[in-house]
Order: C-alpha cells, then structure tokens, then sequence
C-alpha cells in the first residue's frame, strides 16, 4: 500500500539516493524498437504474488497482471482507449440491453486448441458457480453463442462501466480445460495457465518471488516483442542500483532518487493519482453529525502543505469531491475549502461554541475534544492533521492503533475521526462503492437523497456526456456535506531503460490497477 | 535430577503457549473470523464458506469446546489456512523455513565458533596489545544491529563494488545446475551470513574472554601448569573448555530464534526466508501466518532452552551434582 512507509525504507533510500550521485552515469545502449529482444527483466519488491492462473493468483493488483499476459479479455485497453482484444468488434442493443462481440478468428489457446465463442460462454457461466474475485459478474444475466464467433451478452439493467469492471476485465478460460475443475482455486496444474495471451507461462518460483514467460510466436495480433519476460525480487531500495548494474529493465523507483535515475539515461513515468488518503468522520455522532462543522474541519486542514511536509512534496493536495484534479471526470467547480483557519473558527462559533482562555472551543460547559484514530501507517498525517485541528481550537486526542483494530472501531462507529486510504479513483463507478456501502471502508452516507440517486443513477447512464453531468454534481454535493475529506493522492514513479516503451493504461489496467506494465506494451 | 520434573515444566509451558495462541485472536475487537483470517477473509468470503469455518472453529460453541477443536486440529498439523496464499499456513511457513534455517544456521555457527576461539585468545593474553585492539574493535560492533552492517555491506560490495549480487537467494532463471549452482547459492549468502556473523560474535565473544580470565584464576590452572602440560592444552582443554558454559547458554537463546533471528537482514537482502514471510504477513495482515510463525518460535525456543539442560551436565558435570 502506498500510505506503508517506515524509518528503514526511507533511510536507506536517502542513502542510496546520495550514493547513486557518485556513481558514473553508465548510458544506455539504444536498442531498435523493431527487433526482438532476448530478455526483459522486471524488479518486484515483494516477488510472490501467487501462481498466475485466474483463481490462484493472489487478490492484488500485481497478481492480476502477472496472470494477464497468459490470459486475455473481449476488451482490452491501451494508455488512451478500449481496444480490441479477443473481440475486434462489439455493439450496444438499448432495446434488449445486450453486447454483441464479434470474436477475433484466427486464436489459438496455448496448447493449440482453437478458440471460439463457446470459451467465451463457458467462462461467463462457469464465473457464475466460481466467481473470480476480480470482477463482479452479476450484471450478466445470460450469455449466447450466436454463431461461433459470435457472443451476445445479455445485461439485467444498463450498466456504464461494462468494459472497465467487466468486458475488459474477465479473463477468458479455455472451456476444454476448466470445464471438469471443480475446485478452480487448487488447480495448479501446467493446464491452469493456458491462455491466448502474447506470453506463455514457463515458470513460477513462490519462494524466490519470480516468473518466467516465453513469447508466443504464434499470436493473433501481433509479435511479442520480448523473448523472455522475468519478474524477480529486488527490495525497493536495490531498485535503483539493480537499474544501473542492468540486471533489471525496469522498476518501481522513489521520488528520491528520480532525478538521478533520469540523468542516468532511464525513463521515468508517472501515472495520474488513482489513490487517496482520506479523513474519516463519524457524521453520525454530534457534533460531527452538522455538516458546518465538517465543513470547518475542511477549512483548518492546510491539504497543500500537508503534502509538502507528510509526502515530501511528491503528491497532489486532495479535493474535496474525490476525484483527483487529473482526472477526466474531475469538476473543477467542486468547493475546495482552501485553507483557512479564521473560518473554521467561524463556523465552529455558529455552532454555539466558545473559546475559552487556554484556546479550546467549549459548549455548555463541555470541552470540544475529538479522537482521532489511525493505523501507525499514518502516523505523520495524523499527528499533522492534530495539529492544525489544535491550532483553530478543538482538543484532538490522537491514538495510533493496530490496522484491524481502527477498521473494526471504524465499523461499528465507535471513533469521531479516522484516517484510511484507498485507490481505484479512476472510473466513476468508485463513488457508489466508497460513498453508499455498508462497510467500513466507505463513508456510509446515504442521509442526502439527491446524491444517493445520483450515485446510483450514474452506474446506469449509457449515454457518456449525461454520466459526466451527474458525475459533476456528485463531486459537488459530496464536497457541500464533507462526510469524509480527501486529503491527498501521492505520486508513484516507474523507471525503465527504454528497450519497451512502457505506458499507464487509461484508467488503470482491468479495473483499475495503476501498474505501468501492460501486455501490449511487450507486443509490437 | 530428573528429566521427568524437566519435562512436565516444559510442558505446562508449552500449553501456555497454545492457550495464548488461541486466546490473542478471539479477544481481538470486532468478528473473530475476521480476527482469525485477517483482511482476505473479507474478500474471500461466502456465506456458505462462513457457516462452514463457523462449524470448523466451533465459533458457536462454549469457549472450551473451541479449544478442543483448536487442539486437535494442531495435532493433525493443522496450522489454519492463510487466504492471502490460498494455501495452508504449515505448507507456506515450510517453503520459506530452509532458506533461514541455511543462512541463520550458518553464522550461528560460524560467529559461535569464532567468538569462542577469539575470546579464549584474547582471554588468554588478557592486557596485551593484541587483547586490547580485539577488545575494542569487538566491542564497536556489537553496537550496530545486525540489518545496519547488512546494509553497509550491501552498498559496499553489491552497489559500489559490484561483486556481490544485491538481492535474493540465487540468479533466477541463469539455468546453473550442479556445483556452478551451489556456488551461486553461497555467493548469495555470503553477505547475509556475515552481517548475522558479526553483529552476534561480539557476545559469544565478550562473554568467552571474562570467563576464560575468571578460569585462569583457578586453582586447577595451576595444576595443569605444574604438570608441565603444553600451551595449547592448557589453553584450549583446561581454560577454553570450562569457558563455553556461557557461551552455550547464549547460543541456546539464539537458537530459539533461529526461525526469526534474520527478520531484518532477509529483509535487507530480499532474502526468501521466514523474516520475510513474517513481514509480508504482518503487511497484508494475514493472521494465519503470523499465529503459525509464532506459535513455532515459541516451540524452537522451548526445543533449544531443552536441549541446553540436557547439554549442561555433558560439559559441567559439576551441574547435575548441584541438584
């Protein structure tokens, strides 16, 4: 997770950033984009994301990209578009609310069979018995065959983000194989990585954290343009040194060391921020429950020197409707409460509150005192955040607790503030997910109706400009009430030599995954 | 004394253990299925799956009656079932288990033999100028943890000097085999090993010299002078061996943690032992590993303080006259 950062990582990269200035900027070597090249290596901090078959990889980002380059979707997308993948072309029915693939001819599975519509049908049904915890199919009401490269899929209610949580990220498995496997997670057989995909699983080491992956030379759209593909364990901060001595392509690097890495001849890529930091609020607890007092928590908490000083400077300062200011589907009209803390003071008085001679707001004789509770991950932002609360005049108890502990206290509402962070800001369907469930990840704030219908109306509006609109609207009367408060978004950054020409996806790979390391990038 | 009494002390220990390890995750705040499987569980989980480790746990039974089930399934090795790896917890802890036990196993080895051999040296020209710069350069090291002097030596000779790989337990995928193998194997150690070696020398070897001048003091040294017995004799069989009780105790210690003892070097180094297993663990907050992590340090400690006692009186029998 991105808010995980303790004393010996960042040490040690100082260390490594000040050691790499003196070391001799070795050039890279130009490599023609046209031929094959025998090798690419790719560093992992921590190697072992499960074996890359559909149901045995391991739930996180990573894991689904390891599993990608084997096995592939109707839809795919590059850094800009929906391209086609294993469908070249597809329709919208309004009438019968249904997709139509027309499915690419010349595919062949890994071990030879063809491939054909009936794959197609069999995952989507057999998803149904064995849900792939990546993709919510529910949506599918039915799937047909119409002929046998042809598919319908038939919708129970119109749904926006179709391709992004669905179409274009389901992988689709060879019926011949899967259709006897009954218990899909303990299927670890060679048969279990059988894809269409540009690259063909090799090898898998748990222990040691790498994979292998051959170039298959028989692909439909394209050729590989990597022999081998390795992923292997680096820790964070060899990445760099691992760079330089050219044992490895490509890695994950900090913000620390990216001018040096830049001045070394490597590239370095940065995606928009999908991830956010943000402040839980108890809004159903006096008196966080007037939507004026969390609009004062917003003003007192200077979010643009919070990422200075807690991020190092490497990061965007949070807007109060969610999304990032990067995004496509950013309003730039939302409220930003810019900081100012005369205000909050304001607020906080025509609440009824005083202040009393040692600076703290008291009503009725009662001190204005809050918890806040965070995991020892935040511990820098929290004691931030209790500042500057301190400093307009409420009495903030911080507390650093076990991760589990904050999220079951969160849970059960038993905390005023909390702080707790999550990606996938990408494509709207986020909203309804962090805004109205039921767990404790979400704000749980369902008292607006406006924005509740919003919310769920959004999820079902074909039509792009109209989803923009309500898009817009929600950010704005998600930022009027505050019922939680994006504090940032930090910047990742990815370094590579050049030899593949690496690219985040739009919206992040499948449905969502902000890892610069799509399959198409290694096709030519 | 009696091995028996020695046992049943054990034992009763040994049930502490378990009735913490069964305890700690059932007193956490908030779901105990959630406290027993950690964040995946969430993800994972079905209410069908629900009933099913509901019923396996007996979560809807008396306290007591969950015990039961505890225990009986570790005895059939069951250590629970981590959803991070969809795999079971004894399976995930055995795949890292050798790499530790190779890289702590050889600098226990190697820094409890040197600190020996250096302590009874130094002891043994106690004052000189040979005494002294041991002494003090011993001495400076002990103050470094063992991850620093990792670290130092992975910048010094992976980074600047370029001869030493920077991570892992071998090249991947370089296709070695046989001996080229093993030598890749032992490159890839040799970093790891020598931090652990010197951060952990300094003790065996601070306490092996004030015992070997205590030692030197006794009466029997002077008998052994007296018979005309060799330098090397006196030094190594007559002081040296009564100067490794000590040590033993302490290498005892440290063998109990053998399984966790390189947590931060394996980090350092990216090395794919149980510290690493431990650190991922606690980073996705999968519990199931944890809980079997612990639950097996708490034995090896047990194990080694038991094999300590049964050493004892080979080396001292002074030891079992006592009782």
């Amino acid at each position: 997770m991105t808010g995980t950062r303790n004393l010996l990582p960042k040490v040690t990269t100082i260390i490594m950033a000040f050691i790499l200035l003196f070391l001799p900027a070795c050039g890279n070597e130009e490599i023609p984009p046209s031929s094959q090249i025998d090798t690419y290596t790719i560093a992992d901090s921590i190697g072992d994301w499960g074996y890359p078959s559909p149901y045995a990889h391991y739930f996180r980002g990573p894991g689904y990209v390891r599993m990608s380059f084997i096995f592939e979707t109707l839809v795919w997308k590059n850094a800009t578009e929906f391209v086609p993948q294993l469908a070249n072309e597809w329709s919208y029915k309004e009438g019968d609310n249904s997709y139509t693939f027309k499915l690419q001819e010349n595919v062949k599975w890994h071990d030879g069979t063809e491939f054909t519509a009936d794959d197609v049908v069999f995952t989507y049904e057999y998803t149904e018995d064995y849900p792939y915890q990546w993709v919510d199919n529910s949506i599918v009401e039915s799937v047909e065959a119409l002929d046998k490269y042809t598919v319908k899929l038939y919708l129970s209610k119109p749904y926006a983000p179709f391709f992004q949580d669905v179409a274009g990220a389901q992988p689709i498995l060879p019926k011949h194989i899967w259709e006897n496997v009954t218990v899909p997670e303990e299927f670890l057989e060679l048969e279990a990585v059988i894809g269409t995909g540009p690259y063909i699983f090799a090898d898998y080491s748990k222990e040691h954290g790498t994979y292998l992956y051959q170039a298959n030379d028989s692909y439909y759209l394209g050729t590989p343009a990597v022999k081998e593909i390795r992923f292997v364990k680096v820790t964070a901060e060899m990445n760099p040194a691992a760079l330089e001595e050219g044992s490895v392509n490509s890695a994950s690097i900090e913000a620390e060391v990216v001018t040096e890495m830049e001045s070394a001849g490597f590239t370095v890529i940065t995606d928009r921020p999908s991830w956010n930091a943000k402040l839980t609020i108890n809004h159903q607890k006096e008196p966080l429950s007037s939507k004026e007092f969390r609009q004062a928590l917003a003003y007192a908490i200077d979010r643009e020197s919070l990422v200075q000083i807690v991020l190092r400077g490497n990061g965007v300062a949070g807007s109060p409707g969610l999304m990032p200011p990067t995004s496509v589907w950013y309003n730039p009209d939302t409220p930003q409460y810019a900081y100012d803390p005369g205000k909050a003071q304001q607020l906080i008085e025509g609440l009824g509150y005083n202040r009393l001679d040692n600076g703290y707001f008291a009503r009725d004789g009662h001190l204005l005192k809050l918890s806040l509770i965070a995991a020892a991950d935040y511990k820098d932002l929290g004691q931030f955040i209790t500042q500057q609360l301190e400093q307009v005049g409420i009495d903030i108890d911080f507390q650093t607790l076990e991760a589990k502990t904050v999220d079951s206290k969160v849970g059960a509402w038993e905390f005023d503030l909390s702080i707790y962070g999550h990606g996938g800001l990408y494509e709207p369907s986020i909203l309804e997910r962090v805004i109205l469930d039921e767990s404790f990840n979400s704000a749980r704030y369902s008292t607006n109706n406006e924005l509740t219908q919003l919310l769920n109306e959004q999820l079902t509006e074909m039509d792009t400009t109209k989803r923009k609109d309500m898009v817009f609207q929600i950010q704005e009367l998600y930022a009027e009430d505050v019922p939680a408060l994006t504090l940032y978004y930090p910047t990742s950054y990815f370094a590579h030599d050049g030899s593949i020409q690496l690219y985040y996806t739009m919206d992040g790979i499948a449905i969502g995954m902000p890892i610069p390391l799509n399959r198409m990038c290694f096709v030519q | 004394m009696s091995i028996k009494r020695n046992l049943i002390t054990y034992s009763i220990a040994f049930l502490i253990i378990l009735l913490l390890n069964f305890i700690l995750p059932r007193m956490m705040p908030g779901d105990p299925l959630m406290a027993i499987y950690g964040d995946e569980a969430l993800v994972a989980m079905t209410p069908d799956l629900k009933s099913h480790l509901i019923e396996r746990f007996a979560l809807d039974k008396p306290l007591w009656q969950q015990f039961g089930a505890y225990i009986s399934a570790l005895f059939q090795g069951n250590l629970g079932w981590s959803y991070y790896y969809n795999a079971s917890v004894s399976k995930v802890i055995l795949g890292s288990l050798p790499w530790t036990l190779l890289v702590v196993g050889s600098s226990l080895v190697l820094s409890t033999f040197l600190g020996i051999v250096l302590g009874i040296e130094s002891g043994w020209r106690r004052g000189s100028k040979t005494d002294r710069a041991m002494l003090t350069g011993l001495m400076s090291l002990n103050g470094f943890p063992d991850f620093f002097l990792g670290l130092v030596l992975l910048i010094v000779f992976g980074v600047l000097l370029g001869i030493a790989p920077l991570s892992g337990a071998l090249t991947p995928y370089s296709g070695l085999s046989g001996m080229s193998l093993v030598l890749d194997v032992l490159r890839h150690m040799a970093l790891p090993v020598a931090a652990l070696t010197i951060a952990h020398l300094a003790g065996g070897y601070l306490i092996t010299r004030n015992t070997m001048i205590t030692v030197l003091k006794a009466p029997f040294m002077l008998t052994a002078r007296a018979k005309g017995l060799s330098q090397r004799v006196l030094k190594y069989r007559h002081a040296g061996r009564n100067s490794m009780l000590p040590v033993i105790t302490m290498t005892g210690i440290w063998l109990g943690r053998i399984v966790t003892g390189a947590l931060f070097v394996e980090l350092v180094f990216a090395y794919p032992g149980v510290g690493q297993l431990t650190y991922q663990a606690l980073l996705s907050r999968d519990y199931p590993v944890i809980q079997g992590v612990f639950l097996m340090v708490a034995i090896s400690v047990l194990i080694a303080n038991f094999a300590v006692d049964l050493l004892y009186p080979k080396l001292d029998p002074r030891i079992s006259y006592a009782h």
